[in-house]
């Protein structure tokens, strides 16, 4: 077969290798996602995606957002601008759960007895739906990052508060009061991770009284809005088609 | 002979793989917890625990037992380990194999991380409720924030029963009964699964139709506004008013359901209570001391005086958790781990009973395996060469007194 000639034979032929690329490409795309985007979250958002006593009204509501916007800006900067496929983030972060899933579960659970009620991953998808339609229905990266990104943060605390609202309740336990997810943090021994390193609860947030995680979510808001707009352009960067020789790319 | 070279290559791979593929199925149980990985200047300078009791060698699945005894803060702590302001009280086990069902300093249950200070003697008890079964090496350890785990004595605890029949029943402020070890896990899948099942249906909703080659031709021709229809649009929509109206409506019910919840409990706790640790009556002053590297002995020449009013003799030199024990005046009946105790370890040129105003200058030898098995010969190579330790002093009536050691350390060669 000579160069010029085509590899398929028919319309219906050409239909099946094209559906058959798309299930290798999205297949390819969403484990590479999954190791990636795994890989960033566990050392960025780490002990806070971790452990139910981690997961503070204040800097895992800071935080989490902010360093998961990254992989679901990036990966939407290719599917929409090549593809104009909505849904970069969605993918992202339901690959990043599912990879987050088999650990804690195999790992946390099956290898060292980790109560799963102790360790489950914080849930990312809402303000990832938001994020793919605020995209597809304004077509603008401006508007996703400002009113997307916005959403992105401020839809992840209520979007977990189902899940870890039971952990909040209170009890007495040896003339101390802790909530249900103290005391996980304090039956299950951690031994490399002692109660110091736990980052929660910190800061200078006083003068809200009990209503923090707003004001925390609103601020995480705000940098998910940077964040969005650099993971952008690291996207675009990344998505050129410098990398490869050949022609009519 | 290409075909014999070849053949010979095929089946090298084969036996590399072969090779591989065996060594995985060798996997041995890593027990131990890195205790004599960690310095030796660390171990002897920093926390010095004594007294311990671990009350049970073997526990069924949902009993108790604890360790207790005391640790005292080394007041010549070293400069390159950050002071112990923040510390927690941590156990050294391979996972939650126990819960810890208490851990208590000075009679202050300890939660959270606490202030020590320098030089100060403290009583602790950890009570751990046993969950997995299997034989554990169960540590005492203080992690200091700036310094990492400082790690004590390990002795083997056996667990039995089954891990299934574990039940950790809790009973909240709001008056709910529950077993922390399963609690609210339904509820957890429940979200998990409802979300993911959410957004892997807007993402079948674009997977289903052709994507990539067609889609990016599309694109490249300019006709990328084709791709996304005005149903499209609408889909789109109802998914985002949805998931923001799926959000609005389940954090109401669960405030309804969850009325009264409380933030994440954290804060340092400052004030621990010491021991109030008797005067001591016996001075010692260390005039030298060496580490005879052929012979595995630490050698100190000690002055001592008895400042007292009852005859004293040297009984017991700990130092990195290792006890070494001079057997005509003190016998161990504590169940110490016998790796880390050296039962006629400590060897004193005139161990007659120091009379009252008496002062002696006496050679002073504490020889074991244990200085190699538990590495603190290391000591030698590390950047500041000394050593410390508590000495044990013991009256006719029994009665003890710590007194606590600290001074350059020569090592010797030959």
């Amino acid at each position: 077969m000579s160069a010029s000639q085509s590899a398929v034979r028919s319309r219906a032929e050409a239909v099946q290798v094209s559906r058959t690329l798309d299930w290798m490409i999205l297949f390819t795309l969403f484990t590479a996602v999954l190791g990636g985007y795994h890989i960033h979250y566990m050392l960025t958002g780490g002990d806070w995606d971790f452990w139910t006593d981690w997961k503070d009204r204040r800097l895992w509501v800071t935080v989490a957002p902010i360093v998961s916007i990254t992989f679901p800006a990036a990966v939407q900067a290719m599917l929409w601008y090549r593809y104009r496929l909505p849904f970069g983030a969605v993918c992202c972060v339901i690959a990043l759960m599912l990879g987050e899933w088999i650990n804690r579960y195999l790992n946390f659970w099956g290898w060292t007895y980790f109560p799963v009620n102790f360790c489950f991953p914080s849930n990312l998808v809402p303000g990832a739906i938001v994020l793919d339609v605020v995209l597809m229905l304004s077509s603008s990266f401006v508007l996703t990052a400002v009113i997307g990104g916005m959403a992105y943060g401020l839809l992840f605390y209520p979007g977990n508060w189902p899940i870890i609202a039971p952990l909040h309740v209170p009890v007495e336990y040896n003339g101390m009061m802790f909530t249900l997810a103290d005391l996980q943090g304090y039956h299950y021994v951690r031994t490399g991770t002692p109660e110091y390193i736990r980052m929660v609860e910190k800061g200078t947030l006083r003068t809200f009284g009990k209503d923090v995680a707003p004001v925390s979510a609103f601020f995480s808001a705000f940098v998910s809005i940077i964040i969005y707009f650099l993971w952008h352009y690291f996207g675009r960067w990344f998505n050129k088609t410098d990398f490869v020789s050949g022609e009519g790319i | 002979m290409k075909t014999i070279k070849d053949k010979i290559a095929k089946l090298s791979f084969v036996a590399l793989l072969l090779a591989v593929t065996s060594a995985m199925f060798y996997t041995p149980t890593a027990s131990a917890h890195g205790e004599k990985s960690q310095a030796a200047f660390m171990r002897m300078r920093t926390i010095h625990w004594f007294d311990l009791d671990w009350s049970k060698d073997e526990v069924a699945i949902n009993d108790t037992m604890t360790i207790s005894g005391k640790f005292h803060v080394f007041a010549g702590w070293p400069e390159t380990v950050d002071k112990p302001e923040v510390s927690f009280l941590n156990i050294g086990i391979p996972g939650p194999v126990f819960i810890r069902a208490g851990s208590w300093i000075g009679g202050q249950l300890v939660p959270r991380s606490v202030t020590l200070e320098l030089g100060d003697t403290y009583e602790f008890k950890v009570l751990l409720k046993a969950r997995r079964p299997g034989d554990w090496h169960v540590h005492t350890m203080m992690n200091v924030e700036g310094g990492g785990p400082i790690i004590g004595p390990g002795k083997w605890v056996t667990i039995t029963g089954s891990m299934g029949d574990f039940v950790n029943p809790l009973t909240t402020l709001t008056g709910e009964t529950i077993d922390l070890e399963d609690y609210a896990l339904d509820n957890v899948y429940f979200w998990h699964g409802l979300w993911m099942a959410i957004g892997v249906a807007w993402m079948m909703f674009w997977i289903k139709r052709p994507m990539f080659i067609p889609r990016h031709i599309a694109v490249t021709s300019g006709k990328a506004d084709t791709l996304i229809s005005a149903a499209d649009k609408k889909v789109a929509i109802a998914f985002a008013a949805g998931t923001i109206g799926l959000v609005m409506a389940s954090m109401g019910s669960t405030n309804e359901k969850y009325p009264i919840t409380t933030p994440l409990q954290a804060g340092l706790m400052r004030g621990i209570k010491a021991i109030e640790m008797p005067e001591t009556s016996v001075a010692v002053k260390v005039e030298d001391a060496s580490y005879r590297v052929p012979g595995r002995a630490m050698q100190m020449t000690l002055t001592i005086t008895n400042n007292g009013d009852s005859a004293v003799r040297l009984g017991e030199f700990n130092t990195a958790s290792v006890r070494f024990l001079d057997a005509d005046v003190l016998e161990d009946e504590s169940g110490y781990p016998d790796d880390l105790l050296a039962e006629e370890g400590l060897t004193v040129s005139d161990n007659s009973p120091l009379a009252p105003g008496e002062t002696r200058t006496v050679e002073v030898t504490a020889s074991d395996a244990a200085w190699e098995v538990y590495r603190l010969a290391d000591l030698i190579y590390d950047p500041d060469s000394r050593f410390a330790g508590l000495l044990f002093f013991f009256d006719e009536d029994g009665n003890r007194q710590m007194v606590m050691v600290d001074a350059p350390l020569i090592p010797t060669f030959i």
